[in-house]
């Protein structure tokens, strides 16, 4: 069987391909360049694996995987635990850490610009206005700026996680697939 | 037991070694098979049913932890290929075999469809293949058993490909839609090319080389990594060389026949390696055609969502991967290129959603739109032969060694000017049977990409233009054989392995003649 190389899969290749000179893990409070309020910070999770990102940046990472995935009639992202499944790819991947720091960087440069907030902040319309346009060149595939490709590569990897996972596979698209049969039956439809 | 003679050494246990070494032993021959690889049980080793969230990365390895096989070219396990193969089972046309009859390009093989029908015969009733009789002149009928249903998805492609006059027939492929005596039917998890673990599915390990080991003279010997083939001044392959998979322990074996099935590109860098005083540039490369005429099958690839299901509820249709197949249709109509093409479609199971990824938008309605396509979704890619050009070759890379110090088999190969004229043409049709079965059209290969791997080591009947002769022998070297996809002259667009098969078949006929005659 061949494999294709479509435009979004080679995605990755292209966003390795471009350099960034910021280093990761970094504590957030430096990349801001200011400290947040521990009131602000959620509270940490008990018996929590341990994270590559903190938990500033967990937190975030979470609401952008559920507002791409949200939680509808089924569980969405969050519920899925898609966040976790990121955490995990991000975290043996030295260039997309670069992309995740920069993007999350941004968005909350983005959210103190518009709002003197935090993203995780924002309520939820004014994240998706952020957010939106992003998906938007993504889909273009205009994927020249940093923040797109930010976005591009936490929508993969949140419907990666989203449909490789239980809920996503099996309550939400209804896979059956996996059961032994008698014979395969023939369609009962006209075409 | 290093010294010991055999009757036949066959390197490789795939749909070659496999088929061959069965049948030589079968018919008496002392025959021992080294596979690189390891031991396998089909039934235990794979990860046949698993799904991705069984798996922090979700990805699904081939083997299951612990078992070893499959991790690079040189080390499968013994069923080679065979085992995470889809199974298709064409076999090749008269005109396939004499192309060059018909537009003039590329190279006849040296014999006709009369000649190799009866082992086509042979290893459909030992294998199993189900299909259509379709009575078609490019697609000869074999010996069935009946087809499984297409799929509603197929019955669409086909109607909309019957508005431009092309034909979709049940797929044929060597996998049981009734059971055998030894094997059940196929009970349609649609994971075939994760290792079949019931071997409805052919594997040569199962169906041809376990039932020989009651001849007694089969030896199946795995984790043995061939790395040369020494020749005597009698010009014949004097030791077998190789060394253990896990302790680097060298090892050699002798053979009164020596026969190479280790899959093209093995197979040639293999002979390459085997470099002599009698043969500096290769092993029976006295022409100088070792490794030239490579001629992979090249594919065009689409995936796409058939409108007409999209938003459907989800069918359980995994089936056996693809249940129908576009047979070869550009012989007979007017074109400005040599050759044809063929397209298998509708291949993908739904045990996994690589595509979501890249449907548009976010949130409620990007999660509707997946949803929706799901039962939609589907593969589509044409196979089209190459003619032999001088840029298309297999070589071995001295600087560049795998993780056993052996050099890399090397593949280059660049399409000419009637290969693309093909290709583009197979790109252009296969559009539009999709666009007139309503297909929305989700990704489209940019550039061509090789598949099966054919060529290399070609066969014929002139010694200064071919390396073996119609009997897969050496020219140069009398007891050398190869059997495997590098001896094809020409490609044809169809799936190579019925044909390595029953090539095998026929040379393992001639080498247990020649034994008996005691001329080798």
């Amino acid at each position: 069987m061949p494999s294709y190389s479509s435009d979004r899969r080679s995605l990755l290749k292209i966003i390795g391909a471009i350099g960034a000179t910021c280093a990761y893990p970094f504590a957030s409070d430096e990349l801001f360049g200011q400290t947040a309020s521990a009131a602000n910070r959620p509270l940490p999770q008990q018996n929590s694996p341990a994270r590559f990102f903190n938990e500033d940046d967990f937190a975030t990472v979470s609401r952008i995987a559920d507002l791409i995935i949200p939680e509808t009639e089924t569980p969405g992202a969050v519920g899925s635990g898609v966040p976790a499944y990121i955490d995990l790819v991000i975290s043996r991947n030295t260039d997309q850490q670069l992309v995740m720091a920069d993007g999350l960087r941004w968005l909350d440069g983005e959210a103190k610009r518009l709002l003197n907030r935090r993203f995780i902040e924002l309520p939820e319309e004014q994240q998706i206005s952020i957010l939106e346009p992003l998906c938007e060149a993504a889909d273009k595939n205009e994927r020249r700026a940093r923040n797109v490709q930010f976005f591009a590569l936490m929508k993969s990897l949140t419907a990666d996680g989203y449909y490789t996972s239980k809920v996503g596979l099996r309550t939400e698209l209804g896979y059956t697939g996996d059961m032994a049969r008698a014979g395969f039956p023939d369609c009962v439809h006209e075409h | 037991m290093a010294n010991k003679l055999y009757d036949v050494v066959v390197i490789g246990s795939g749909a070659g070694g496999g088929t061959l070494s069965s049948r030589l032993a079968d018919l008496g021959a002392d025959t021992l098979v080294l596979e690189g690889g390891p031991k396998i049980d089909t039934r235990t080793d794979f990860n046949t049913h698993a799904l991705p969230y069984d798996f922090p990365f979700r990805h699904i390895p081939t083997m299951r932890p612990g078992k070893p096989g499959f991790d690079g070219e040189r080390s499968r396990g013994l069923g080679g290929k065979t085992q995470l193969w889809n199974a298709v089972a064409l076999r090749f046309s008269q005109r396939d075999f004499k192309g060059r009859q018909h537009d003039g390009a590329g190279e006849n093989w040296p014999f006709d469809y009369s000649d190799i029908a009866p082992y086509y015969d042979r290893i459909e009733r030992q294998i199993g293949v189900c299909g259509n009789y379709d009575h078609l002149e490019d697609l000869p009928d074999g010996i069935f058993m009946p087809p499984a249903p297409m799929k509603c998805t197929d019955l669409a492609i086909q109607a909309g490909a019957k508005k431009l006059g092309v034909q979709v027939i049940h797929v044929r492929k060597a996998t049981l839609t009734r059971a055998s005596k030894t094997r059940p039917a196929c009970h349609y998890c649609g994971n075939c090319m994760s290792g079949c673990d019931v071997a409805a599915k052919y594997n040569s390990l199962d169906v041809h080389m376990i039932p020989a080991l009651k001849s007694g003279n089969l030896t199946l010997q795995q984790n043995s990594i061939v790395y040369e083939l020494a020749v005597s001044d009698e010009a014949k392959v004097s030791e077998v060389r190789y060394f253990d998979r896990e302790t680097r322990a060298e090892g050699v074996a002798r053979g009164r026949v020596v026969v190479v099935a280790c899959a093209c590109a093995q197979s040639v860098a293999l002979l390459l390696m085997s470099k002599s005083s009698r043969f500096p540039t290769g092993l029976g490369n006295s022409s100088g055609e070792l490794g030239k005429n490579f001629i992979p099958h090249i594919t065009g690839g689409f995936e796409g969502f058939l409108v007409e299901f999209i938003g459907k509820p989800e069918a359980n249709d995994e089936g056996f991967l693809d249940h129908a197949y576009i047979p070869s249709f550009m012989h007979d109509r007017k074109r400005d290129y040599p050759r044809s093409f063929g397209v298998q479609f509708n291949y993908q199971n739904h045990r996994t959603v690589g595509w979501a990824r890249g449907i548009g938008g976010m949130g409620k309605a990007y999660k509707e739109a997946v949803k929706a396509r799901y039962p939609a979704y589907l593969t589509f890619t044409g196979y089209h032969e190459m003619l032999p050009n001088p840029d298309s070759y297999i070589d071995i890379d001295t600087d560049d060694l795998d993780e056993y110090g052996l050099p890399k088999p090397r593949r280059h190969w660049k399409l000419h000017d009637d290969d693309w004229k093909l290709h583009n043409d197979m790109k252009r049709w296969c559009q539009a049977i999709l666009d007139a079965s309503g297909t929305e059209i989700f990704s489209n290969a940019a550039a061509p990409v090789t598949n099966h791997e054919i060529g290399g080591c070609r066969m014929g009947t002139d010694a200064k233009t071919s390396v073996v002769n119609e009997f897969c022998r050496s020219h140069d070297v009398s007891n050398l054989f190869v059997t495997d996809a590098s001896v094809f002259p020409s490609s044809s667009e169809k799936n190579p392995t019925l044909t390595i098969m029953a090539l095998a078949l026929r040379t393992a006929d001639h080498i247990a003649d020649r034994l008996q005659k005691g001329e080798v």
